[in-house]
């Protein structure tokens, strides 16, 4: 059978917004998280970061600090290499650059905050205090930041990586010269994403216990991405895979910095096999911001040529990303540009493309996977495009994108980046979004209010999403990987469900949305269900990334679930002198289809399968528990779309949100309330990376955002109340028509908070291209205007 | 005047969650460490440990406090609201209920510091607006929700409380049962 099979599912629970069974623990701070994992006899480590952004070790002296109390153990990048080269990050890819990050360094140094040694001690503070014992003789190199003037230049960030360029890409390049020269219209921009940390509450954390008498590490991590830590650290350390377990407990938020491999991960279990001890690291802040996987940095020079209809004729992008010194795993700076550029045209009719991405290395943290990741940067210069060749032609935002949306009868569409979009309510979308935002009466608003000296704007973004990212997906964005995950669901003699899955929660709700599948799929209460989660012992995940989960989730429960209900009802066909074809699950029943009277409780099959040899079939298997793998049959696309109002404030140039909308299909939903939540925190992320957010390096590749008071992250003040509308076109890839959504937020907003923004400005013929619009560069475009002499604002 | 000896424990004690407690830190050590290291309160959750995040947000005499900020031996003398106060030991309070219901929680790592900050809000202003939620909640960040949902249970826990008649007690959740 085909690990693509759609497995049937009917919608019970799926579809109600239950509450979530994992609250309870979290609400009374009984939940543990990786910081509450304490063990006896269990040592802390604290890690010497590098002060320099570019530079050689000369010497280093530990004696001293090694000598401090508490101390059990110190290490340097030397004492590191000897046992682990470093975590080798490559892809299949003529031309990409291949980088092997060290544990600690041992020689050369590539970016602020890299690690240099390691202090073993039996608190944190001690580890602490024997850090600034460590003596330490840098060299320091010329330090690359600038991520443009960097390509060709003389220096090196990384000098493994030549030129600075890991990987160069024209993926499409379809002739768009002639479409630019003929078009009636070209709207162009370079448009600026800021450097941003994803910044979960809770920061990364490692625990690791070697026990030499059975030889196994049992390690505790912060991590969306248990089962590939897992067999990275098998692989990096060469231990053996089976004796290895890694548990997932309550994590604080990842948002996709949690989804790598981080070098103190392997530091953690290599000293924990030394000592023969408990070790743990947990992250303090300013180490998260300093060295946890930054963000989003890329640059887009993209123009768009329209007709004087405003329809769109094609699209040109040349992304830059701003990569950092090494390629994170599994992702490598792949994920922001290049994968970004590949869905710079969705969902609209675009016939050509010219999509060309320069990967750059600089010296900085390594850049990763934050929610989104790859598309909001091409999103934002795009949908700025459109509202600026909108305002040109004379037309409203929302009727230029319904001029371009891919439409019904266009379906299968396949982009010129080479996806096929064989469903979705694009066009709904435009006009769900207009309805919500009552256009024509803001129009009248935003004049009224500039006649008070008040600055209004709105910015509406439309989105595809690629949701459910299995191996389709990931070869469509040129990752040659391959991505399933496998599920065991076992019926209990009671008749009540347990399922093992790989997925793990840092704050979705698998725990309750899994077990609605899971009831769904067996006809059976919610209650009834118990998802056991967050040990590799467990099933198989890749991780819980990419809007995965949910269909994932379905996938594999529903495919296991199949195998287990057929054995149930060959056992039931016999007891009801039926045939299996005929037996339904339902209702926590098991009865002839159309005939619930000819039934019994779900119960006394399960029972009579463990205990009754009696009415077993011929040859029956009498396993009631089953694993099975998914990995849908293509890309399962969700779409929708945001709009924001924003007012800028004259006197202090700052952009506040007033309101927000949101229109999301992602198919069935699971659980609305928990859909609607993901809409929300992601919106207020998309928020904080439009007008707040930002990562500062200066020149000398010294980050100047080190703490929360500099490093700014929406507030309840900044964030208002959301209005979220729902569509629905099931995906025909996933049982019960499910698709993932959990990205698309923070895909779509940043595009929509700046088109407001724009907006807003765009009476005094300035612009903002480069993010977070900040109060400094609107009061640097109302200069330019020479709004702020006090004139009156244009009508 | 005690001398604070960097590396010599002081005694403590303090009323914590009803409760008098003795323990002993080293002086440098703050409140959220002493709690979740000397009492087992893991409930205390460490965001930022520089006072801006409001994750460690604790009641500390009626106060909600930063506990990231005061040190444990500051704690000497005074009463203390954890978490782990809030409810009995079989079901949750209502104020928690609320969160629940209102899906005010994804992650939980800031859910501790906020039923705080909205513990010593409703204690003191047992109807607030919407507004004055916000603005109360604007010093704890969550990551996850986008803060509505976090209002909405505030809200109608205090539209509740009020219907009933109750102010809040911290103990709701066990007289309930």
């Amino acid at each position: 059978m085909s690990k693509s099979e759609i497995a049937q599912i009917r919608p019970k629970s799926i579809g109600t917004s239950i509450p979530r069974r994992e609250d309870p623990g979290l609400l009374t701070g009984r939940a543990r998280y990786i910081a509450d994992i304490v063990l006896p006899d269990m040592l802390h480590i604290a890690i010497l970061r590098s002060p320099v952004a570019h530079g050689r070790i000369r010497h280093i002296d530990v004696a001293a600090a090694q000598a401090m109390p508490g101390v059990e153990l110190v290490w340097t990048g030397q004492d590191c290499v000897a046992r682990c080269p470093g975590i080798t990050s490559s892809l299949e890819q003529a031309g990409f650059a291949v980088t092997v990050q060290p544990l600690l360094a041992h020689d050369e140094i590539c970016f602020v905050g890299e690690g240099i040694a390691v202090v073993v001690a039996h608190s944190r503070a001690q580890a602490e205090d024997a850090l600034e014992r460590i003596d330490v003789d840098i060299e320091e190199l010329p330090v690359v930041t600038d991520a443009l003037t960097a390509v060709d230049g003389a220096d090196l960030a990384n000098a493994a990586v030549a030129s600075n360029m890991i990987y160069h890409s024209n993926r499409v390049t379809d002739p768009v010269d002639e479409a630019f020269a003929s078009a009636a219209l070209t709207v162009e921009g370079r448009f600026k994403t800021p450097r941003v940390n994803a910044s979960p509450m809770e920061t990364r954390g490692f625990v690791a216990s070697h026990d030499w008498t059975s030889a196994a590490l049992t390690c505790w991590s912060a991590t969306q991405m248990p089962s590939f830590i897992k067999t990275m650290i098998a692989i990096f350390l060469q231990f053996p895979e089976q004796n290895l377990e890694v548990i997932t407990p309550a994590v604080g938020g990842g948002f996709g910095q949690k989804a790598h491999l981080h070098p103190e991960e392997l530091l953690v279990c290599m000293l924990s096999i030394e000592l023969g001890r408990p070790v743990s690291w947990i992250e303090d802040r300013q180490e998260n911001l300093f060295r946890a996987p930054q963000a989003k940095q890329q640059l887009n020079e993209m123009a768009l040529a329209v007709d004087n209809d405003g329809r769109f004729l094609a699209l040109r992008d040349r992304v830059t990303t701003d990569s950092g010194a090494y390629n994170s795993l599994p992702w490598t700076p792949l994920v922001e540009g290049h994968a970004g550029i590949l869905v710079a045209t969705d969902p609209y009719r675009i016939s050509a493309l010219s999509a060309e991405s320069l990967s750059v290395a600089t010296n900085k943290c390594p850049i990763g996977a934050y929610r989104g990741v790859g598309f909001s940067a091409p999103t934002l210069a795009r949908e700025v495009l459109i509202d600026r060749a909108a305002r040109k032609l004379g037309l409203s935002p929302f009727e230029i994108r319904r001029r371009n949306v891919i439409r019904q009868e266009d379906f299968p569409y396949q982009t010129r980046a080479g996806m096929m979009i064989r469903e979705g309510s694009f066009l709904e979308t435009v006009d769900r979004l207009e309805a919500m935002v009552g256009y024509e009466d803001f129009r009248k608003r935003q004049q009224e209010a500039r006649k008070e000296g008040r600055l209004l704007g709105l910015g509406i973004s439309i989105f595809s999403e690629i949701s459910g990212i299995g191996t389709r997906a990931l070869n469509f964005l040129d990752y040659p990987l391959t991505s399933h995950d496998t599920a065991t669901v076992r019926v209990e003699p009671t008749g009540k469900v347990t399922v093992t899955t790989g997925i793990v929660t840092s704050g979705q709700g698998h725990p309750t949305t899994l077990a609605q599948i899971a009831a769904d799929a067996f006809g059976i209460p919610v209650e009834d269900v118990t998802i056991l989660a967050g040990s590799t012992h467990h099933a198989v995940g890749f991780g819980t990334v990419a809007s995965r989960s949910a269909v994932f989730g379905a996938g594999t429960i529903g495919r296991a679930a199949e195998i287990v209900r057929g054995r149930m009802r060959a056992v039931a066909a016999r007891l009801l002198q039926a045939t299996s074809d005929e037996i339904e699950m339902a209702q926590g029943l098991v009865h002839v289809r159309d005939d619930p009277g000819r039934g019994m409780p779900f119960a006394a099959v399960a029972g009579a399968a463990y205990f009754a040899e009696a009415t077993h079939p011929e040859d029956f298997d009498p396993a009631l528990e089953a694993t099975a793998a998914f990995d849908p049959s293509d890309i399962v696309l969700a779409n929708g779309g945001h709009a924001v109002i924003v007012e800028i404030d004259l006197e202090t140039c700052m952009a506040r949100v007033e309101k927000m909308y949101a229109v999301e299909d992602c198919g069935r939903m699971i659980n609305p309330m928990i859909v609607e939540g993901q809409i929300r925190g992601g919106m207020a992320q998309g928020v904080g990376m439009t007008l707040l957010e930002e990562l500062i390096h200066d020149d000398r590749g010294q980050l100047t955002t080190s703490t929360f008071q500099d490093y700014l992250l929406p507030t309840s003040r900044d964030i208002p109340d959301i209005e979220i509308s729902h569509l629905e076109t099931p995906s025909s890839l996933v049982p019960g028509g499910i698709k993932g959504m959990g990205e698309s937020a923070m895909i779509s907003t940043p595009a929509a908070v700046a088109g407001a923004v724009n907006d807003a400005l765009a009476c005094f013929d300035v612009a903002i291209e480069q993010f977070p619009a900040s109060p400094q560069r609107i009061f640097e475009a109302l200069s330019e205007a020479a709004v702020l002499d006090g004139a009156s604002l244009p009508n | 005047m005690r001398r604070a000896d960097e590396d010599q424990k002081m005694g403590v004690v303090a009323t914590v969650n009803g409760r008098e407690r003795r323990f002993e830190v080293l002086p440098r050590v703050s409140l959220a460490d002493s709690l979740r290291e000397e009492l087992g309160l893991y409930g205390v959750r460490v965001g930022c440990e520089h006072g801006v995040c409001g994750a460690c947000t604790i009641i500390v005499d009626d106060l909600p406090v930063r506990s990231c900020l005061m040190l444990g031996v500051q704690a000497d003398g005074k009463t203390i609201r954890t978490v782990e106060s809030l409810g009995g030991g079989k079901e949750l309070h209502p104020l928690q209920q609320a969160f629940q219901r209102h899906h005010a929680l994804q992650c939980g790592f800031c859910t501790s510091g906020i039923l705080a900050t909205a513990q010593a809000l409703l204690e003191e202003n047992p109807c607030p607006t919407r507004d004055e939620v916000r603005e109360v909640l604007s010093g704890n960040i969550c990551r996850c929700t986008g803060y509505q949902t976090i209002v909405d249970a505030i809200m109608d826990y205090a539209a509740c409380a009020q219907a009933n008649d109750t102010a809040f007690d911290a103990g709701a959740g066990e007289s309930a049962t």
